[in-house]
């Protein structure tokens, strides 16, 4: 009796201390498993990419201008990223207090961070990024001496002047979809005045409703009327 | 970019000998490299216009061609007295000019100048719609220039107010207006509220 009431307390805790063990384990590598296979935050990046392949191709040699506009388009993708990374983090945090986005999101955004900017652990990342714009002003400065010193300048300009474009580009389609909007809405006001008056009118509503499709209940009805 | 830093992915892309454009191999067919060549190409062909730059770096953003900014200037002017006299149709034909010419400028420019014209220009052209009754034209330009500055820009929130108002969305009109007086006290759009309001209470 006295043997097993010190044997049954140990082996009580080497069971419990074991499965928190092997269960932590497990769930760690899990977590680990999961962030490796994570989408990065951006995409590939092409310009990086296409500057470098154009950099080393021999046969035709590409002219330099073709690669100082490369490497401004690399910058340019550069400094966006960086410009994202900046406006998300702000409006992420917010989300993910109030429970709106999942933990999955956040991770993806905390490693895309660290990729570019300082972070906290991801130590290698930020090597990566630091030096990506390091060799991007080293590229510069060989084209160009002090290029260097304008070029994410000129990067971030680009980027302002990308976003403000896009949404210059928007204003045609808005102003179409409103119209769009407004002369239905003139129709159908005009249309319920002249119902009122000749409600057995059917050609004028018929060739009103195929324009505006307003109330498509009530203009297939008609529809069916006349064919009849 | 979690790539390491000396190594890279070579793409299938060539450099067409007499264009000199940088175009993707046939056997590639993927939209966001197109895409990105597209710009790629663009710029490169933006850079060689500009008969200032001889060495096919872009100029640092602290100086402007003054002559792109002299001709929007004028053909703001011009629309302002078509405006003026009464011409909408004409005013709008120029200030949607002017708007083109600021957004062809070179992108390397600086770019609270573009952000400064073209708020300005879409207020105004805006202006120039509301003259005519286009409502729909006149709100879609008013809504790009609030987007553009919504600080210092009361006569845009106050067109937009008009706008809705006019097209009988009043619940709209008042939450535009109201975010107009987030930035700073106006008489005019203080009192087409008081009017919007009114017009509500009525319909309860």
């Amino acid at each position: 009796m006295v043997k097993l009431s010190i044997i049954a307390p140990l082996v009580y805790i080497v069971v419990l201390v074991g499965t928190l063990a092997v269960f932590s384990s497990l769930y760690r590598k899990r977590k680990a498993k999961k962030a490796a296979s994570l989408e990065p935050w951006f995409g590939p990046h092409y310009s990086r990419d296409i500057y470098l392949t154009l950099l080393h191709q021999e046969n035709p040699k590409v002219p330099d201008s073709i690669l100082k506009a490369a490497l401004v388009r690399r910058a340019t993708e550069d400094i966006r990223r960086i410009v994202t990374i900046r406006q998300a983090k702000g409006s992420l945090q917010q989300l993910l207090q109030r429970g709106s986005i999942g933990d999955d999101l956040w991770t993806r955004f905390t490693v895309a961070e660290a990729e570019i900017e300082e972070g906290e652990a991801r130590e290698k990342l930020i090597a990566v990024a630091q030096q990506e714009l390091k060799d991007v002003a080293m590229e510069a400065n060989g084209f160009g001496s002090e290029w260097a010193a304008s070029i994410f300048q000129s990067a971030h300009e680009i980027v302002q002047a990308t976003k403000i474009r896009e949404r210059a580009a928007e204003v045609a389609e808005q102003a179409a979809a409103e119209r769009v909007w407004w002369n239905e809405k003139r129709e159908r006001a005009s249309r319920e005045l002249l119902g009122e008056n000749s409600d057995e009118d059917g050609v004028l509503v018929e060739s009103s409703g195929s324009r505006g499709a307003a109330r498509p209940g009530t203009t297939t009805q008609r529809k069916g009327k006349n064919a009849t | 970019m979690a790539q390491s830093t000396d190594v890279f992915v070579v793409v299938p892309i060539e450099m067409d000998p007499t264009t000199k454009a940088i175009q993707a191999l046939p056997s590639s067919n993927d939209p966001l490299l197109a895409r990105e060549l597209e710009a790629l190409n663009n710029l490169h062909r933006t850079l060689k216009s500009v008969p200032e730059i001889t060495n096919g770096i872009p100029p640092p953003p602290t100086s402007v061609g003054p002559k792109r900014s002299a001709l929007i200037e004028r053909m703001r002017q011009t629309g302002n007295s078509a405006f003026k006299k009464k011409n909408y149709s004409e005013a709008v034909d120029l200030y949607t000019h002017a708007i083109t010419m600021a957004l062809t400028r070179p992108p390397w420019e600086p770019s609270a100048l573009l952000r400064d014209e073209l708020h300005q220009l879409y207020a105004n052209r805006a202006q120039a719609h509301i003259g005519i009754n286009n409502w729909p034209e006149a709100l879609a330009d008013v809504n790009a220039s609030i987007d553009l500055k919504r600080v210092g820009n009361p006569k845009a929130h106050w067109r937009k107010g008009k706008c809705l108002k006019e097209m009988g969305r009043h619940e709209e009109a008042k939450e535009a207006l109201e975010f107009g007086l987030e930035f700073g006290n106006d008489t005019e759009l203080a009192h087409m509220l008081k009017e919007v309001n009114e017009t509500l209470s009525k319909r309860q």
